[in-house]
């Protein structure tokens, strides 16, 4: 497996221009986000605010970027990062089953605004009946009762795997549309308020009743940076970071709406740039000792 | 290093003065990034405290009896007694912070 010098998670501003950055100090670069870019540059009407393109639709910026992106021979690599592993001198990116790892020198965290609503209880509870991956902990749930809250519809298959092992599967859809899940899956259509529990997690409650249960899995398209990156310090939602775009991990940087506010287009994408300079950097001091 | 234990053999865990148990599973991404940031840690705190690591899917009692509902989790003991935990992969830094919170 080869290791990249620089790999950016993200497909906003802050991200393609931290790819843009490196690549143009001849780095080797790993983009990784959706290859439709950003929702947030795609869906914007009209952008009266960014240098060099006056009166644009989001969709005109979308194309814009990808141009750009193309000419600059920058490709995306189109998959969610699931969870990265600060190993010390590299970072090992999981996209994934347990096979699909990506390892690269540094990381620039370019991931959008951090979610900052989660559900009572979830903290408390995280690794004590709480999971984000069904895949990853349905194991240890075998012959029990479990919850799995699904923010997208790519979620069910998490619900079906996890019904081949426990004894029930309630699920939770947060979303509108078809519901298309195994038999063995019990379908809910209600919202959860909170998780209940003693030493661990033993009752979700919605807005429709309350359900006992031994393991609840929680899958959003948008996890806590924090969790995303276990050891990253944060302050308050955003990502703790130093006018270089430095983290508390060395070799990591964070840019855009992920390092806090104001949220515009050409504050991320500026520091995307300073990030990626400030990668740069880092890469040839740790090279000279 | 650190040492792989059966349910069969926990009484030598509970022997130490100072002990990590490190439940695990073949099948799991972030146990298989924690091994080489346990294994280093463990080789500077050797003779301070002892590392094991016990597998899930070979240990079932031993992870029932610990209550192990997300893995990776790393046990820490003093004389056989649990005096805390840590779930999940942590970095290097985070977890010698945790391990001196316990046994410093
Ligand atoms: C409707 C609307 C209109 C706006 N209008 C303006 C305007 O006129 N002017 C202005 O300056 N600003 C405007 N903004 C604000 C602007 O959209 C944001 O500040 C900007 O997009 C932030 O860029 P970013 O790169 O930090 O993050 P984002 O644009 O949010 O991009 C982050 C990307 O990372 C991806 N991602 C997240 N997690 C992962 C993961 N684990 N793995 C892989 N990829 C991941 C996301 O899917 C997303 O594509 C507007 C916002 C909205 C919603």
């Amino acid at each position: 497996m080869s290791r990249y010098d620089i790999a950016v998670i993200g497909t906003g501003p802050a991200g393609l221009e931290a790819a843009l950055t490196a690549k143009a100090r001849n780095k080797s670069v790993l983009l990784i986000g959706s290859a439709e870019l950003s929702p947030k540059v795609a869906k914007a009407h009209m952008i009266r605010n960014y240098l060099g393109l006056p009166n644009v639709s989001g969709g005109e910026m979308q194309a814009a970027f990808l141009r750009q992106m193309e000419a600059a021979g920058i490709k995306i690599t189109d998959e969610r990062v699931k969870n990265v592993y600060a190993m010390g001198d590299y970072f090992v990116l999981q996209t994934g089953e347990i096979d699909s790892m990506l390892e690269a020198e540094t990381l620039i965290l370019a991931t959008g605004l951090p979610l900052s609503r989660n559900l009572p209880g979830e903290d408390r509870f995280l690794g004590r009946g709480v999971s984000y991956c069904a895949t990853c902990d349905g194991a240890l749930y075998r012959g029990k009762r479990t919850a799995v809250i699904g923010y997208a519809p790519k979620e069910e298959d998490e619900a079906d795997f996890l019904s081949e092992l426990a004894a029930e599967v309630l699920y939770f859809p947060q979303y509108t549309g078809e519901v298309r899940t195994a038999p063995a899956v019990k379908v809910i259509p209600e919202k959860p308020v909170e998780i209940l529990g003693g030493e661990s997690a033993r009752v979700l409650k919605t807005d429709g009743g309350e359900y006992e249960v031994d393991g609840i899995f929680i899958l959003r398209d948008n996890i806590a940076p924090d969790k995303l990156v276990p050891g990253l310090e944060l302050d308050g939602t955003r990502v703790k970071v130093t006018p270089q775009m430095e983290t508390n991990i060395p070799g990591c940087f964070a840019a855009g709406d992920i390092a806090g506010p104001p949220y515009q287009y050409i504050k991320a994408a500026g520091q995307g740039n300073v990030a990626a300079l400030a990668a740069v950097d880092y890469l040839a001091a740790k090279r000279k000792e | 290093m650190v040492n792989v234990i059966h349910e069969a053999e926990f009484g030598q865990v509970k022997a130490c003065a100072a002990a990590v148990v490190d439940f695990s599973a073949t099948w799991c991404g972030p146990c298989k990034m924690l091994a080489p940031v346990l294994e280093k840690i463990s080789e500077e705190m050797k003779g301070k405290v002892d590392f094991f690591k016990a597998d899930v899917d070979e240990n079932p009692n031993l992870a029932r009896q610990f209550a192990i509902q997300s893995i990776p989790a790393l046990i820490f003991l003093k004389n056989g007694e649990e005096v805390g935990r840590e779930i999940g992969f942590k970095p290097e830094a985070a977890v010698k912070s945790a391990l001196q919170r316990v046994f410093d």
